[in-house]
């Protein structure tokens, strides 16, 4: 019999630039966490294994077996410890494992940590890292990038939808405006609306990255680490939050080559891991009172929002131009600031994410908090689309 | 060098993929036959960038999904000035990019 899994605990410092080793960074979060859940370190602790989200660690900062370092480290010894690499999808991997040693009943506590450091490399050096997730034959030797993708999906959005460049700017406002209220956002600045769309020097200001995708459509790149306690409910009382329940996860995959898929529009594994989510959750999209979704291009936001379900095909733009995907809307989306203001660090976005739900579902979501809010749908998108991870959290009724 | 690009075309149902797979995405089996991709393809999107990876000194280039008349899209650099989606469009193969000791080949589509 499946065992039911919530999470107790959370940490999450300021995304940015670290100044600390990327183990310490994993550590920082991961103490944040276990004092969160109550969890005394040292000899008791009750942790039964620990998993490490990371995409580039090996390659970024040439470490490897970082699970079996952070492990002792924390002095968690001799709980189980594996890393997870999943591109930009591994934090949401990670959890994913967690609450199966959970559900299993191999495990009652899992520590999970996410945690990338991208900027001790150049710029080009980080885009050609993250390039490597791409076709080692029909597509990274041509030097085509996730930019590179998302400026062609993009285009073909346009075509078809009739997005706007403005849409795009709308929506990475919005986030900017909802990560002005959380404290751990890496961007702590707004940009104004007119100026990035309609400035006489806009293309200095907001320069074309890739055609048609200006600078203010894509996430910064960012250092940061971000840690969850999981629980069999059961033993949740040990702990001191009360248990957010993981109600639903989905994963499904599709073509590497991107030029293959049946529907170029479509963001199908998007579609199919959300599907999959609310069937275990026996819950639908209509029952979501907030979401972050995987915005490492603002494109994606939008169209994602169409993918889960909440709002037909080709309508998501139309949405955002009404304002029912702000605090106070129809489906507040990103109100972390997503990735475009809190940061992108591959391996802890799937972290953050679901972070950023406990703490709506908890009602700690201070200055940004959606009222009364019980139940919410994470999406982490890797590669460029080929392996997508949904996770819905519920909030225990009292 | 003449240099050539193939797609696979499955041996069981025919079904044609590029880039190769082991198994056929539509029937299940794994022997295939290379078929020429070669010709004239319509543009299906594409971009231009700006910040290239490590290996590219180039200040941009261009990228696109082309369709071949055989249904396959592949992904390819661009050499058109202006590009427009649904324009047609001339499959070369050269070098795309320069590695020490061994360059890579892929498609490379010009205007007509
Ligand atoms: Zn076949």
């Amino acid at each position: 019999m499946r065992r039911e899994v919530g999470i107790v605990g959370v940490g999450h410092p300021r995304f940015g630039k670290s100044s600390v080793s990327f183990t310490d960074m994993c550590c920082y979060a991961a103490v944040d966490a276990l004092d969160d859940a109550g969890i005394k370190t040292g000899e008791g602790h009750g942790v039964d294994q620990l998993f490490l989200a990371s995409m580039g660690a090996q390659m970024l900062n040439r470490q490897s077996g970082i699970a079996s370092a952070l492990v002792d480290t924390l002095n968690l010894r001799p709980a189980m410890a594996e890393s997870v690499e999943n591109g930009p999808a591994s934090g949401a991997s990670a959890i994913k494992l967690g609450y199966m040693a959970i559900a299993s009943g191999m495990c009652d506590v899992v520590l999970v940590i996410g945690g990338e450091m991208m900027r001790v490399v150049s710029g080009w050096e980080g885009t050609d890292f993250v390039a490597t997730m791409l076709h080692p034959i029909a597509e990274y030797p041509y030097g085509l990038t996730l930019p590179a993708f998302a400026g062609m999906f993009t285009r073909l959005i346009m075509e078809k939808y009739g997005v706007l460049e403005s849409d795009l700017a709308r929506v990475a406002v919005k986030n900017h405006e909802n990560a002005m209220y959380n404290p751990a956002a890496h961007i702590q600045l707004v940009p104004k609306l007119e100026v990035i769309t309609e400035d006489e020097d806009k293309d200095i200001i907001n320069p074309y990255v890739a055609e048609p995708l200006r600078l203010y459509d894509v996430c910064p790149v960012s250092d940061g680490a971000a840690a969850i306690v999981l629980c069999a409910m059961e033993v949740a009382d040990r702990f001191a939050k009360k248990p957010i329940r993981i109600a639903g996860i989905g994963q499904a995959t599709d073509t590497h080559a991107v030029a293959e898929r049946e529907v170029a529009t479509d963001l199908l594994a998007v579609r199919l891991a959300a599907q999959q989510a609310y069937k275990m959750a026996n819950l639908a999209p209509q029952d979501m009172d907030v979401a972050e979704l995987h915005d490492a291009f603002q494109i994606l936001e939008i169209v994602e929002s169409e993918e889960v379900g909440f709002f037909p095909r080709g309508e998501g733009h139309l949405a955002v131009r009404r304002g029912e995907t702000k605090i106070g809307g129809k489906i507040p989306i990103n109100t972390s600031g997503g990735l475009k203001a809190k940061g992108h660090p591959l391996g802890a976005t799937g972290v953050s994410q679901v972070i950023e739900i406990v703490l709506q579902l908890r009602g700690e979501a201070t200055g940004r908090q959606v009222e009364g809010a019980r139940a919410g749908l994470a999406v982490n998108f890797g590669g460029f689309g080929n392996n997508v991870v949904a996770t819905i959290l519920t909030k225990e009724v009292e | 060098m003449n240099e050539q690009l193939f797609a696979y075309r499955c041996l069981q149902c025919g079904e044609l993929h590029h880039p190769q797979h082991f198994v056929c995405r539509k029937c299940g089996a794994r022997q295939f036959e290379k078929v020429l991709l070669e010709g004239e393809g319509t543009l299906v999107t594409w971009t231009r960038v700006y910040n290239l990876p490590e290996g590219y000194m180039k200040p941009f280039l261009c990228f696109g999904i082309v369709n071949f008349p055989n249904g396959l899209n592949v992904s390819g650099q661009l050499e058109v000035d202006q590009p427009e989606i649904g324009t047609k469009l001339q499959t070369t193969v050269g070098v795309v990019k320069e590695g020490i000791g061994q360059d890579y080949f892929g498609f490379i589509f010009k205007a007509k």
